[in-house]
């Protein structure tokens, strides 16, 4: 009888302590496709920045009406926080690409007292005063979707750009069979994810005899890449592969291949259901590097998961690897528009609402 | 006498502009954001307020110069990042410092050369020479970063006495302003050759014995020194070098100065009604932010305001 008490007063101690134990940082999910960083990561630890609800949520978006990925990234943050009875008053602000305005946007953010600060930054530079001043108020930091030079940020969330400009110079590298002549469209001159973008497509380059030909920023918009494929065909039509750092300018260069009555390349693209229906329709060589707009929403999570107490890495990394057209044609929706990013977490009726044909 | 004073500073044909309606709205405007807002009367967020309106205040004061004269400058917002990039660069302040405001005072210059000297439109002289001197910038730092001296930062964000940094930087600013504009016989002259130029008399100035040439030349150099000012405060309010950070200044510069009433076909302006004006601009984008409206609609509103405030400051003629 006293051994039975015995065992039941243990199990019942263990059971106790297994429940009120913190959940680990490897438990906390913050989207598909995010991971601990492998190496040098370090611990928040529990209970850090518990708080009782409801809570005040602050983000500093480096730019919403950028492009329809940008627009996607506002709603999708829009979205986590509005699901959650425990956020009180979600505040986000639009630095429009305007280093000096971020720096007054946080500013603005930090005068209402939240109690998480996430930022998009603009530049590695322009949130890091911010950063310090939050830091300094005892206000976790989650930064995502851009590096920061001030390393005093709580938790970040990186797409790991190298990664996706990799998986896209890799494709073109095995389609060429190593040799042959690219054309190269960018994104926005001087922003940190282009420059990385880039590196990885050097990266993937290296050692190889592929010889990039023309290249030139079309700012991952439509009308600025056609106008360059355009540009690029008149000078020198030969072209054995396309390296594009977004989807909008993948279709806006296979509409002037098209126009001229080319045959279209092996060219890279990304998540986006416009191209995908493209690609699906098409048929030519490509590639997707999944860039995922929900990774605003996993910043959300992240600020939740700190306010609830939980543990989490210091550093995510987001490296998916590419998809083939059989993966697009899961994910491509024909009753939507062209401007809607996958994956999403967008729930239906809100795609519906925002991007539904009808 | 009392009369003509006070048309002087308040008749609707004022030579200084109708710069008491960007006042008026700038204090209904935070009449509203005090009772409405929990945070906009915070010392706190009044600080950030002084500290975001400063860069612009100081820009605007240089463009206030130029749009006086009937001119316009465009490459404010391009030397605002060439300073900041040059900041940055690895060398100490002292050899810094003084490099910056040599170089903005001769890119000053040039605007201004080509303006009298070679006749090219004011507009298309300073954009040419925004594009190089953008171009200029990315080359000495094609990506945001490095670090800016202690000092700079130090002059900018500090405190004496539990007075921030800021309060000092707007006192010293607008008194320069102020004595340059209206408190010399140059800021006369800058009126007398506005006053010609919007009157479609452009040797109005030059008939009287004022060296408008020379004058003009020196405007753009004035306005780029202003422009370097307000990049060296940047530079230390974000504590790097960013070849783009500049690049709305230009445009905010001009409508925070057309919202001031200053007129930009020239001779009407005053220091206040600029000040004034950057403080509205300023107060919208603190006042949405703390508002917390839709970060998709505040572009919007704003426009809408500033649309509202400049057309309340039409007229017809020229002022007393």
């Amino acid at each position: 009888m006293r051994s039975l008490l015995k065992k039941l007063v243990v199990g019942t101690l263990l059971a106790m302590t297994a429940a009120s134990a913190p959940v680990l940082a490897a438990d906390v999910w913050l989207m598909d496709g995010v991971e601990p960083r492998p190496e040098g990561n370090a611990t928040v630890e529990a209970g850090k920045f518990k708080k009782d609800g409801p809570w005040v949520i602050a983000m500093s978006h480096f730019g919403v009406n950028a492009n329809t990925w940008t627009v996607q990234t506002a709603h999708e943050a829009q979205g986590i926080a509005d699901g959650d009875d425990r956020i009180g008053k979600f505040i986000m602000l639009d630095a429009n690409f305007d280093q000096a305005k971020q720096v007054a946007d946080i500013e603005d953010l930090l005068a209402q007292n939240p109690d998480a600060l996430i930022v998009m930054p603009v530049t590695s530079t322009s949130a890091d005063a911010g950063i310090q001043k939050a830091i300094d108020a005892g206000i976790p930091v989650v930064v995502h979707t851009g590096r920061v030079e001030n390393q005093n940020f709580t938790v970040d969330i990186q797409g790991g750009a190298e990664n996706f400009g990799k998986v896209m110079g890799d494709f073109l590298v095995e389609q060429l069979d190593g040799e042959g002549k690219i054309w190269v469209l960018r994104g926005l001159p001087s922003h940190p994810e282009d420059i990385n973008r880039y590196n990885g497509l050097m990266q993937a380059l290296e050692g190889t005899s592929i010889e990039i030909t023309q290249e030139d920023h079309g700012s991952w918009v439509y009308d600025l890449g056609k106008k360059l494929c355009e540009t690029f065909y008149l000078n020198d039509p030969n072209v054995d592969g396309i390296w594009s750092s977004g989807a909008d300018m993948t279709r806006a260069c296979v509409d002037v291949l098209k126009q001229f009555g080319a045959d279209i390349p092996p060219i890279t693209g990304e998540g986006n259901n416009g191209f995908f229906g493209q690609w699906i329709k098409e048929g030519y060589p490509s590639i997707v590097a999944e860039y995922s707009p929900s990774q605003a929403a996993a910043g959300v999570r992240a600020a939740v998961a700190l306010l609830e107490g939980k543990e989490l890495h210091k550093h995510y990394i987001y490296e998916p690897a590419g998809w083939n057209i059989e993966k697009a044609k899961k994910y491509y929706r024909d009753d939507l528009t062209a401007n809607v990013w996958w994956p999403t977490e967008l729930p239906e009726d809100k795609l519906q609402e925002l991007y539904g044909k009808k | 006498m009392a009369t003509q004073s006070f048309k002087t500073y308040f008749g609707r044909n004022s030579r200084q502009g109708l710069w008491y309606v960007p006042l008026l709205i700038t204090v209904v405007g935070a009449v509203i954001l005090t009772v409405y807002t929990d945070d906009f009367a915070s010392p706190q967020n009044l600080s950030n307020l002084l500290s975001q309106a400063m860069p612009l205040i100081i820009v605007a004061i240089g463009q206030m110069i130029v749009i006086v004269i009937g001119g316009m400058d465009l490459s404010v917002g391009a030397i605002i990042s060439l300073t900041t990039a040059l900041l940055a660069l690895d060398a100490p302040a002292f050899v810094l410092v003084p490099a910056v405001f040599a170089i903005t005072a001769l890119i000053g210059l040039v605007n201004g050369y080509s303006i009298v000297k070679l006749n090219v439109h004011p507009i298309i002289a300073t954009l040419s020479v925004q594009f190089i001197v953008v171009g200029f910038a990315r080359i000495l730092r094609p990506v945001a970063g490095g670090s800016v001296p202690d000092i700079v930062v130090s002059c900018v964000a500090g405190t004496v006495f539990g007075i921030p940094l800021t309060v000092f930087w707007a006192v010293i600013v607008l008194l320069l302003g102020w004595k340059l504009i209206h408190g010399s016989r140059y800021g006369l002259h800058l009126f007398a050759i506005g006053g010609g130029v919007s009157s479609g008399q452009e040797d109005a100035a030059h008939n009287f014995g004022i060296s408008d040439q020379r004058n003009v030349i020196l405007a753009y150099v004035c306005s780029a020194l202003f422009a370097a000012l307000a990049g060296f405060y940047i530079a230390g309010r974000i504590s790097s070098g960013d070849p783009g950070v500049g690049e709305t200044f230009a445009l905010d510069s001009v409508t925070a100065v057309a919202i001031g009433g200053t007129q930009l076909s020239g001779g009407i302006g005053s220091l206040h009604g600029t000040l004034f004006g950057a403080i509205l601009m300023v107060l919208l984008s603190n006042g949405m932010n703390l508002a917390n409206l839709s970060a998709f609609l505040q572009g919007a509103i704003k426009g809408a305001i500033l649309l509202l405030v400049v057309s309340l400051q039409s007229r017809k003629k020229m002022g007393l």
